[in-house]
């Protein structure tokens, strides 16, 4: 099981200064092999996920957020799959009942089998997901607290009636008003919000020390939205527990996240924290991303600019730098060549842009 | 849910009471009936009735009373288990019927059961191995399932099992145990006698069934709350039957409600292609010589059977979708 992480890992030891490092994803690509083609979903995204903290992860529609985050969790199904790439885990151990002291363990995802008994003791145990469609996301034929407690019973080794109890608590945590009669509800009994703390509840039953939360709050009003992200929030403090926050809110980013990713067409094109990526951005496709969002403050006449151009689609593969297309600083004869490789631009602050450094990316050996 | 079960046999006994009308009406309907067609048979060959004969029959029959009389005699009679006498048979309908009700209900219970038990597990196999080698052929065989007709089936079973098992093949029972009382031995001969209706009712209904069960469970599987069993860390068996094989039942369970009388009725042709005693063929000779209190015995019969199917179907539709539970 104690599978360290491929050569790649040198390469690119964590730039987050000062982080106690929980999850390393290292040239990941994820296709999916469609009727109409190959779609590139992820082409070799790298980033790290510091332990306890919130990483924001933003990118327009289409970049590869949610298929990042279902690649981590190993749930990409047929007819998609990780064609290369390594994700390490670091878990933390403990010792003995009186053995204060924590072993890391490391742990290649890549490397287990995704339905496999070794990944299913992790998957809804130590991570967990709550999904981009509250109002899909349950299943309509069995009871909140039968689906709540499915996790509990196959994780944590108790019997119903203490499965039942926990399950309670949990929905009393998240804010859910008479939790012990929602429990006996069915999904459709429930309002939207309702089940987004359903489904926040489940994911967390097994106290996961990694949660995705696919912009686990885009189908709510904006009081639910503020009770949820505080929530969550508090919730994170409260179990040291480790976020990766997908959204296209970047107000949400501003108030809830640690540091940021920004995807571009399958590939993180800046990582920061998130006072650099909101004063100081460095790639153009973060700053357009800016200028693309109203924000307060801002005077009435200026304008929002729309990033000029669409997201290429994921079946075609293009030529250098992704974004050059729709680049304002576009450097002819070398955006359009090479890919840019990883630059650190400052403390805890890298980019993938010829602005700022010539590095280029190795040629990846994926067809 | 009792409530709906309540609210649901209601409606049955609703559809019952209009079905009883209509289907009277309909038995009664061409002109003359069978008493007279009776007369004038006996008057041919010679026999002379008197009028005092006559009109003890039409008596015997109300033939003068009017006909909403008629039908409260029977309908009454029917419930309190008088289901009156064949003209034909001249014998009870109770006898004559009972048996063959049983061996259709065994046979549309037995293929209901084989044709389930088969196309459930194929389609969700396919579904779950779309476009592997597997399913290609299981889709072709569903095709040619669906479009060789049961007769020719039947002729082909009937064949093999007369020829390659030795088998004795139409009828219920072998001769030695036409007469002899129920015993195991007796069962399993019937069941002998019987396994080519069942597999060729059946094979009509499997292929249609599991193609259907294919597509609806590739839909479910797309759904997001496949993927949150998945997140869970449940194996794959548990996400595909317990998640999303649930959700994926509907339409086969609706199916199943309305297929009883489809079922009767194909096996009313191979009934009598295989000379099985079941009721079609005897429902269809009573339609035919305006057997009244036969046929609408039969009627009412089937009508039943066709209710209950319809019962049983929306009580495990219920069961498998509260959404539906608390309508
Ligand atoms: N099951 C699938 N089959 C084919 N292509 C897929 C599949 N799932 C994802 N993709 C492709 O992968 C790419 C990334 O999708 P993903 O869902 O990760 O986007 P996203 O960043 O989460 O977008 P959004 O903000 O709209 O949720 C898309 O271009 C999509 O076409
Ligand atoms: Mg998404």
């Amino acid at each position: 099981m104690n599978q360290t992480i491929s050569s790649t890992s040198d390469k690119a030891a964590s730039i987050l200064e000062g982080e106690d490092i929980i999850l390393k994803v290292r040239d990941l690509h994820t296709y999916f092999y469609t009727d109409i083609g190959v779609a590139r979903a992820l082409n070799g995204v790298n980033f790290d996920i510091p332990r306890g903290k919130v990483m924001g992860m933003v990118g327009e529609s289409g970049c590869g957020k949610s298929v990042t985050a279902l690649s981590i969790m190993r749930m990409v199904t047929k007819p998609g799959r990780i064609v290369q790439g390594d994700i390490a885990l670091f878990r933390k151990k403990k010792g003995g009942e009186n053995d204060k002291s924590q072993i890391i363990e490391e742990i290649n995802l890549t490397k287990l089998e995704g339905m496999g008994p070794v990944m299913r003791s992790i998957r809804g145990a130590e991570m967990s997901m709550i999904f981009q469609e509250p109002m899909t996301s349950l299943n309509p034929s069995y009871t909140i607290g039968d689906q709540i407690m499915e996790a509990i019973l196959l994780h944590q080794g108790v019997d119903k009636v203490e499965a039942e109890k926990r399950a309670i608590n949990i929905l009393d945590g998240v804010g859910m008003a008479n939790p012990a009669l929602v429990v006996k509800r069915y999904p459709h009994e429930l309002s939207g919000g309702m089940r987004q703390r359903a489904m926040i509840s489940l994911a967390l039953s097994c106290t996961p020390s990694i949660l995705f939360a696919d912009e686990p709050t885009t189908a709510l009003d904006v009081t639910t939205e503020a009770q949820i992200l505080d929530l969550m929030r508090d919730l994170q403090g409260r179990i040291n527990m480790t976020i990766i926050f997908i959204t296209h809110n970047l107000g949400v980013v501003a108030q809830m996240c640690d540091y940021v990713t920004v995807m571009y067409l399958g590939r993180v094109v800046e990582q920061a924290t998130v006072d650099d990526t909101f004063y100081n951005p460095k790639h153009p496709y973060t700053s357009s991303l800016l200028r693309s969002i109203p924000h307060v403050g801002s005077r009435q006449k200026e304008r929002l600019m729309p990033i000029r151009g669409v997201v290429p689609d994921p079946y075609s593969a293009i030529k250098g730098c992704p974004f050059h297309p729709r680049c304002s600083q576009v450097m002819r004869g070398k955006c359009d060549a090479q890919v840019p490789g990883l630059t650190v631009v400052g403390k805890s602050h890298t980019v993938r842009c010829f602005l700022y450094s010539d590095t280029v990316e190795e040629a990846s050996n994926v067809r | 849910m009792l409530n709906y079960i309540f609210r649901r046999i209601g409606y049955m006994l609703v559809t019952l009471a209009i079905i009883s009308v209509v289907g009277y009406l309909i038995v009664e309907l061409p002109p003359g009936s069978y008493v007279e067609f009776e007369i004038q048979r006996l008057r041919q060959q010679g026999g002379n009735l008197s009028q005092d004969q006559i009109t003890a029959l039409e008596l015997r029959y109300g033939l003068n009373d009017p006909i909403y009389v008629r039908f409260w005699k029977w309908i009454s009679g029917f419930v309190r288990g008088d289901f009156g006498e064949s003209f034909q048979y001249r014998q009870e309908v109770k006898d004559l019927i009972g048996q063959r009700l049983m061996f259709t209900i065994s046979i549309s219970i037995f293929s209901l059961l084989l044709a389930w038990g088969i196309a459930v597990p194929l389609g969700v196999y396919s579904a779950t191995h779309r476009y592997t080698l597997p399913d290609y052929i299981i889709t072709v065989l569903q095709f040619l399932g669906l479009s060789i007709p049961s007769f020719l089936v039947a002729l082909v079973l009937m064949v093999f099992a007369q020829r390659t098992l030795g088998q004795q093949v139409g009828g219920l029972f072998s001769d030695q145990y036409q007469t002899a009382p129920w015993s195991v031995a007796k069962f399993i001969d019937l069941l002998a006698h019987l396994w080519i209706p069942i597999v060729v009712i059946a094979f009509g209904s499997t292929a249609g069934l599991s193609r259907i069960m294919r597509a609806n469970l590739l839909d479910v599987l797309g759904m997001q709350y496949v993927q949150t069993a998945r997140s869970k860390g449940l194996t794959e068996n548990v996400v595909i039957w317990k998640h999303a094989v649930r959700n994926a039942m509907h339409p086969l369970i609706m199916i199943l409600g309305g297929s009883l009388p489809g079922i009767i009725s194909g096996e009313t042709v191979l009934a009598i292609v295989m000379n099985i005693p079941t009721v079609g063929p005897m429902y269809f000779t009573a339609q035919l010589n305006q057997d009244l209190y036969l046929a609408a015995s039969f009627l009412m019969f089937l009508s039943i059977l066709g209710v209950l199917g319809n019962l049983l179907a929306d009580i495990a539709l219920a069961w498998v979708d509260p959404r539906i539970r608390y309508e």
